[in-house]
């Protein structure tokens, strides 16, 4: 599961979610990719199913990349607590990711197999989001 | 590669609120420069330029509204990251017979031997060509290749009137034996290891959260 190594503070602001994707738009790696259409926190246990999904339907011959890291926690206070008394404990880490983002991406030989892998990996995420393909001819 | 007639008109205001009324119009804010002279402000015909553009190194030949004509290479192109639609083009004033660097796709074609795995490293590579003789791609061929074969830069047929500016030594192909996935026993195993530390400071951290409450 991914998680940082090594943090300064233990217990963040939550992340902002408004607007689109700066960078990491498009495909920099594969040749196929997830671009997410809407904003959503994914967290690293999303991450790692959405991996695990690519990689058993691919099998044999494929190269994932993923291009979203889970740097941020976030705090949930316990149940049936009175409010006050400082911040919740780190309870996930998520990455903040907007719309536009290629999060993850694959490089198959097999165009209708490496489809059919993102898509699953789709339903592993929390938000919409689509396939991308590298034309042939793009830079 | 033939040139693009496209039709463009000098733009007299500018900021955003001129540029989305331009883009409501279904034209594209561009930018003309080049040579050391000052900026020319243009709008283009949204749906020409968009057509233009599906090749990155299209030559255009602008048709200035009252400021003549002028050779052009797209520059930069900024595109909306969902729908794709073209938000502003910058265009670099070429000559004639001018030398431009540009970057021009690697395709691959072919099939290695079986049992083996194309990895393209990088999909373009920069060349110098005279700027009305620019090529679309390069082509390499991957037939029969062997695991562990690498092709790079330098070893690229370049197209005549070209010359590579990329480092000779820039990776481009790579060919190894196709990668089993891990078996899920196995994998599954690796993630509880993974998860044993973790799961020990979360019920440290449980601890003295209910010291707090």
């Amino acid at each position: 599961m991914l998680i940082p190594r090594k943090i300064k503070y233990r217990k963040q602001h939550s992340p902002k979610r408004r607007g689109i994707s700066k960078g990491g738009t498009s495909l920099a790696f594969g040749e196929y990719g997830i671009q997410a259409i809407e904003g959503h926190y994914v967290t690293n246990r999303q991450i790692e199913a959405a991996r695990i999904a690519i990689t058993r339907h691919v099998r044999r011959g494929g190269k994932v990349w993923i291009n979203i890291f889970p740097d941020r926690p976030l705090t949930k206070k316990p149940a049936e607590t009175r409010m006050g008394s400082g911040k919740g404990s780190p309870e996930w880490w998520v990455a903040n990711v907007k719309p536009g983002r290629v999060m993850f991406e694959l490089s198959y030989p097999n165009e209708a197999i490496a489809k059919e892998a993102l898509t699953r990996a789709i339903h592993k995420l929390p938000m919409k989001a689509k396939i991308v393909t590298r034309e042939t001819g793009d830079l | 590669m033939s040139d693009i007639k496209i039709a463009a008109e000098l733009r007299t205001e500018f900021g955003k609120g001129a540029a989305r009324r331009l883009r409501r119009a279904d034209k594209v804010p561009a930018v003309l420069y080049g040579h050391g002279t000052d900026p020319v402000h243009l709008a283009l015909p949204g749906h020409d330029t968009m057509m233009a553009l599906k090749n990155p190194n299209a030559l255009l030949t602008l048709d200035i509204a009252g400021g003549g004509n002028e050779l052009a290479l797209p520059k930069h192109v900024q595109r909306d990251p969902l729908k794709g639609f073209i938000e502003h083009v910058d265009l670099l004033l070429v000559r004639r017979g001018e030398k431009v660097t540009v970057d021009i796709p690697v395709v691959i074609d072919g099939e290695p031997i079986s049992g083996s795995m194309v990895t393209q490293e990088n999909t373009s590579i920069a060349i110098e060509a005279d700027a009305t003789r620019l090529p679309e791609s390069v082509h390499v061929s991957v037939d029969g290749l062997d695991i562990g074969s690498q092709i790079h830069a330098g070893d690229l047929e370049m197209p005549r009137g070209t010359t590579l500016i990329s480092d000779p030594e820039l990776l481009v192909v790579n060919v190894s034996a196709m990668a089993m996935a891990p078996e899920p026993e196995e994998e599954e195993g690796a993630e509880a290891a993974e998860e044993q530390p973790a799961a020990a400071e979360s019920e440290a951290e449980g601890e003295s959260g209910s010291d707090e409450s």
